[in-house]
């Protein structure tokens, strides 16, 4: 049978970065220095990354390329050194808050009313959007006071400190996992979750192999998976761009002011779905326009797979 | 119904919510492979399906280990639809 991918399914093809002993070395570190001690050794780390390590300034040469287009060869590579800074001080906050286990940090969120009234009125649950554009765990985890239980398209194994963090496995907990590595991608256990009221938080930004449609994004045509709205439509049921940018030293905002009600009635879904991947688009387009070095796609979404 | 009046309902169901073109109820065969090679559906065609069974069945599909046999085909669709819907 045909496996066709929804989200997160191929394997990436870059390496994984960090191991039990680096995590082991930056949870001492972050006991001992503090939060800004370790922040301050990312300089040297993400020099060391700058220097050595091509694949990861490959990936994220596209994304700088298309949002600072006027930049030239020593311009562009700052740009990247203060990218991975940026994913480092992102990356110590979410584990600060696995080694604390305590509200290390403010979250401001927009759009919760708005969120929590979708929610009383429809019997379906929604799709949350996440993207690789700030902390979307982080963002996740804003998400508790709503008592809502919430499935996340994601490989397994992939993501245990995620899984740690977001308390995912723990039967207190509220967040499961849809493993797209299965037949049909998992849709059977996503329509399952919105006809029961919950939310499925799918990624959107990027495709790993499903189905894509061209839409205008930094100045170009970049390739965005439609699945999440496809099956929005069909399930009749809204999506909710879910979007978390650090503020300041020990604030995040959360935005889900962003609701989507997509319709496709026909077969051509790349088509008919443009508009609201387009709008999906733009949302990204401002939030990188106000964030630059909040945007950790790392990868050519400009290209066709 | 009996189990032809399920499969044609089915193979009409099918073709609207699909949006199939060109096809007909009859161009379906009862034991063709719906995803793949056969029909060639998808992951995001076995969106409707699901749908398509809650909204005009009220049947619920469990998990993918019980889809992948009941989406094998229309028989293996009407036979599930049929043994949950007898009252």
């Amino acid at each position: 049978m045909d496996r066709q991918k929804i989200n997160n399914i191929d394997k990436p093809a870059t390496r994984k970065r960090g191991n039990r002993l680096g995590f082991w070395f930056f949870e001492m570190f972050i006991r001992i220095s503090g939060l800004y001690g370790a922040y301050g050794f990312l300089y040297i780390v993400s020099l060391y990354y700058i220097i050595f390590d091509k694949e990861a300034v490959y990936s994220a040469k596209p994304y700088i390329e298309k949002r600072f287009p006027q930049s030239g060869y020593f311009k562009k590579y700052l740009h990247i050194y203060r990218l991975f800074i940026s994913q480092g001080r992102q990356l110590i906050d979410r584990f600060s808050v696995i080694c604390s286990k305590k509200d290390v940090f403010d979250l401001k969120l927009n759009g919760y009313e708005k969120l929590k009234n979708i929610i009383q009125e429809s019997e379906k649950g929604l799709i949350l959007l996440t993207s690789h554009f700030g902390n979307w765990q982080i963002a996740l985890t804003a998400l508790n006071k709503l008592d809502k239980k919430v499935f996340l398209l994601m490989r397994e194994e992939d993501n245990q400190a995620v899984r740690d963090f977001l308390n995912v496995g723990n039967e207190k907990g509220d967040i499961n996992i849809i493993s797209p590595e299965q037949e049909f991608g998992g849709v059977i256990e996503i329509v399952n979750a919105l006809s029961k009221g919950h939310i499925v938080s799918i990624m959107g930004d990027r495709r790993y192999g499903s189905k894509a449609s061209k839409v205008n994004f930094l100045g170009d045509y970049a390739y965005f998976p439609y699945s999440a709205f496809a099956i929005a439509a069909s399930a009749k049921c809204p999506v909710v761009v879910l979007l978390a940018a650090k503020n300041s030293a020990h604030e995040y905002v959360v935005d889900v002011t962003n609701v989507l009600y997509p319709q496709c009635s026909r077969r051509k879904k790349d088509i008919e779905l443009v508009p609201w991947l387009q709008q999906y688009a733009d949302i990204l387009e401002e939030f990188a326009n106000r964030y630059p070095y909040q945007c950790f796609l790392f990868h050519d979404i400009w290209k066709d797979e | 119904m009996n189990l032809d009046d399920i499969r044609k309902l089915l193979k009409e169901l099918l073709i609207e919510s699909l949006s199939l073109e060109d096809i007909e109820p009859d161009d379906i065969g009862d034991d063709e492979i719906l995803f793949g090679e056969g029909l060639g559906l998808d992951s995001l065609d076995a969106v409707e399906i699901v749908v398509l069974l809650q909204r005009n069945f009220g049947l619920e599909v469990k998990d993918m280990n019980q889809g992948k046999e009941i989406f094998y085909s229309i028989n293996t669709l009407a036979k599930y639809v049929y043994e949950n819907t007898r009252t």
